[in-house]
């Protein structure tokens, strides 16, 4: 049941990436954005976005010189506190639900954990992840509701990834100082007293 | 001016009595609808108003922007591009684009997902050229405790170290371009009016600054230039339209007009690109696909002062 749901889903997912690679070339062609043109030309089922890519700290990449079959650190799916690397990550997402395994793909750490139809899903595409358990938000994200698209109302546009706004460990949107409140016209004392 | 609330003329700031000039024309159009260039031109000459006024002849006589030839339009243009470099020193752009086929704009606000930031008011007064001194703010961000709907128990000058606060929500308000907009029926000269795709926006030079759309107004929508704008040359946007953004002048009144510079080419407004949370939405209502059309579609959405019927364009609207 649920896997005839996502083949659909990612066949109009995909016919709909097609139409976005058919409006989107000419102006993106004149963009002389080459990356971007490289990845909006290879439409697959689920490259259907113009979403800008995400490159990972270059110090950590690739995750293979570690996690690769020659290294091999024995994969570990037991929740725990201290990672001896990775200390940068304080997982803080979901509870005590949620490990990194649920997430990241244990036996290719260059890939996080795959859709149902087996494909796995890269980091630039991490909303894919997003979306299997934030189902209702990831389709809100899609149609522009969630989240934030900048660029064109009519035509190309940016989107924001989850993952500009949420980081995927702790990902509770931070809180922030906000500008300063508006100069108090003048006004008669009683009336300023209201507020 | 049914809408006018008793305490809104007390809490306008400076009320400053009318001129003479001011005074008489709005007496005189009402009751027997004077051509105004006509009685301009006569009360100029009789009050010796050239040798006061800082103003050119060609801007004295210039018309409403929606009777004005192309080639007044050219002309007007030119006319204030030399104002705003000798004012400014930099080369402005004045756009006159206008309102695209097949679109009427639709703006909504996720109630739920503003965190008063105020991001946007500022991006908002740095793109539309908003005098910083006296201040002027086409957005107010209303702070409310959860629960309260009363506007009056909101406030807009909450300053706390970091937001959102527990226990309140916000809701930004600014013009709601309302299609049934009471603004724009009251003023005597028609300086202000509804474009095709939906905008309501001011020409500045044919206001007399009466500001009875500021008293029809039941959002507090518009802001009246009581004193010359102060905006910093380092700051000034030189990429105008006529109708929106370029330098405004004392005693006129102007508003927000969903950045009409930037969206009749297509770009979001202002507003929309800056929010943090991405909770502004902005769109063609005409459009089926388009993000508003959606939103409206399939979330609960709400209007301010509905009961005014005024209907605005600006939805707010709860994601969950
Ligand atoms: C410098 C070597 C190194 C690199 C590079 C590296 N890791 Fe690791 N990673 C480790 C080690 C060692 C552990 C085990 C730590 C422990 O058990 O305390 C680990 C643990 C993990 C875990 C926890 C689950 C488990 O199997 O223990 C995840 C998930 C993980 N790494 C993901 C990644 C990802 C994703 C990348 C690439 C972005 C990456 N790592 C790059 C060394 C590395
Ligand atoms: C909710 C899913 C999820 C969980 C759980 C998760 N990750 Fe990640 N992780 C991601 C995503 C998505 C990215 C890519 C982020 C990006 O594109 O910026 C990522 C990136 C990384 C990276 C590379 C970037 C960086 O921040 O250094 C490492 C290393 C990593 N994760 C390790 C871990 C470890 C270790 C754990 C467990 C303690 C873990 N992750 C748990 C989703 C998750
Ligand atoms: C394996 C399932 C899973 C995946 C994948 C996942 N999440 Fe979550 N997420 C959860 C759960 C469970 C919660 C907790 C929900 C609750 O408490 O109601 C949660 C909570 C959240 C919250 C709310 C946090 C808060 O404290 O308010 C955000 C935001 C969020 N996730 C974003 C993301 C993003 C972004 C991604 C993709 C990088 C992602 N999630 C991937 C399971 C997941
Ligand atoms: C423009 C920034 C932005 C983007 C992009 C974004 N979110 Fe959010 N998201 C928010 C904000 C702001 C909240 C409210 C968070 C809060 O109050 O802590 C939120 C809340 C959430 C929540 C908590 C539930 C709720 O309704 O409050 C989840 C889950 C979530 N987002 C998932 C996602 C996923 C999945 C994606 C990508 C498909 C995504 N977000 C993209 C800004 C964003």
């Amino acid at each position: 049941m649920k896997s005839k749901y996502l083949i659909l889903l990612l066949t109009a997912l995909g016919i709909m990436g097609y139409c976005f690679s058919l409006a989107d070339k000419s102006a993106l062609a004149q963009s002389q954005d080459a990356e971007a043109l490289k990845e909006i030309q290879a439409p697959t089922s689920e490259k259907e976005f113009p979403v800008p890519l995400r490159p990972l700290p270059k110090t950590i990449t690739p995750c293979r010189a570690c996690h690769g079959p020659e290294k091999d650190f024995p994969v570990n799916f037991k929740r725990r506190e201290d990672l001896l690397v990775h200390t940068n990550i304080r997982l803080n997402h979901g509870g005590i639900r949620l490990w990194c395994l649920d997430c990241h793909h244990p036996d290719n750490r260059n890939y996080l954990l795959p859709l149902s139809d087996g494909k796995v899903i890269e980091f630039e595409q991490s909303y894919l992840l997003c979306g299997k358990c934030h189902g209702t938000i990831y389709r809100d994200w899609r149609d522009g509701i969630h989240g934030k698209r900048t660029g064109s109302w009519n035509g190309v546009k940016n989107y924001y990834l989850c993952v500009t706004c949420h980081d995927p460990h702790n990902p509770k949107f931070k809180p922030m100082a906000p500008m300063p409140p508006p100069k108090k016209p003048w006004t008669p004392v009683e009336v300023q007293a209201r507020h | 001016m049914r809408h006018k609330k008793s305490s809104e003329s007390g809490s306008s700031p400076g009320n400053r009595p009318p001129t003479d000039l001011e005074n008489s024309s709005i007496k005189k159009t009402n009751s027997e609808l004077l051509d105004r260039r006509t009685f301009m031109a006569g009360a100029a000459s009789v009050l010796g108003m050239f040798a006061v006024s800082s103003c050119s002849w060609q801007e004295f006589i210039q018309n409403n922007f929606q009777r004005m030839t192309k080639e007044e339009i050219e002309q007007t243009v030119e006319r204030l591009r030399k104002e705003y470099k000798e004012k400014y020193g930099k080369d402005f752009v004045v756009g006159t684009e206008g309102p695209l086929e097949a679109t009427l704009f639709g703006y909504a606000l996720d109630i739920q997902r503003c965190i008063g930031c105020r991001k946007c008011v500022y991006a908002c007064v740095e793109e539309n050229n908003q005098s910083r001194d006296p201040q002027i703010q086409y957005i107010r961000v209303l702070r409310f405790k959860d629960g309260d709907m009363d506007l009056e128990h909101s406030t807009i000058y909450y300053d706390p170290e970091e937001v959102p606060e527990d226990g309140y929500y916000y809701m930004p308000v600014q013009c709601q371009h309302c299609a049934n907009a009471p603004c724009t029926k009251v003023c005597p000269v028609r300086a202000t009016w509804t474009e095709r795709d939906g905008i309501v926006v001011v020409d500045y030079n044919w206001c007399i600054g009466c500001r009875y759309c500021m008293a029809a107004c039941p959002y507090m929508g518009r802001w009246f230039n009581f004193a010359e704008p102060v905006i910093p040359a380092e700051s000034i946007n030189t990429v105008t339209h006529y109708l929106g953004n370029r330098p405004r002048m004392k005693n006129v009144v102007e508003k927000c007009t969903f950045c009409i510079q930037r969206v009749r080419v297509g770009k979001y407004p202002a507003c929309v690109e800056v929010c943090p949370v991405g909770a502004r939405k902005f769109g063609n209502l005409l459009d089926p696909d388009s993000e508003i059309s959606k939103i409206i579609r399939n979330k609960r959405v709400f209007r301010l002062k509905s009961e005014l019927n005024t209907q605005p364009k600006f939805y707010y609207f709860f994601a969950t």
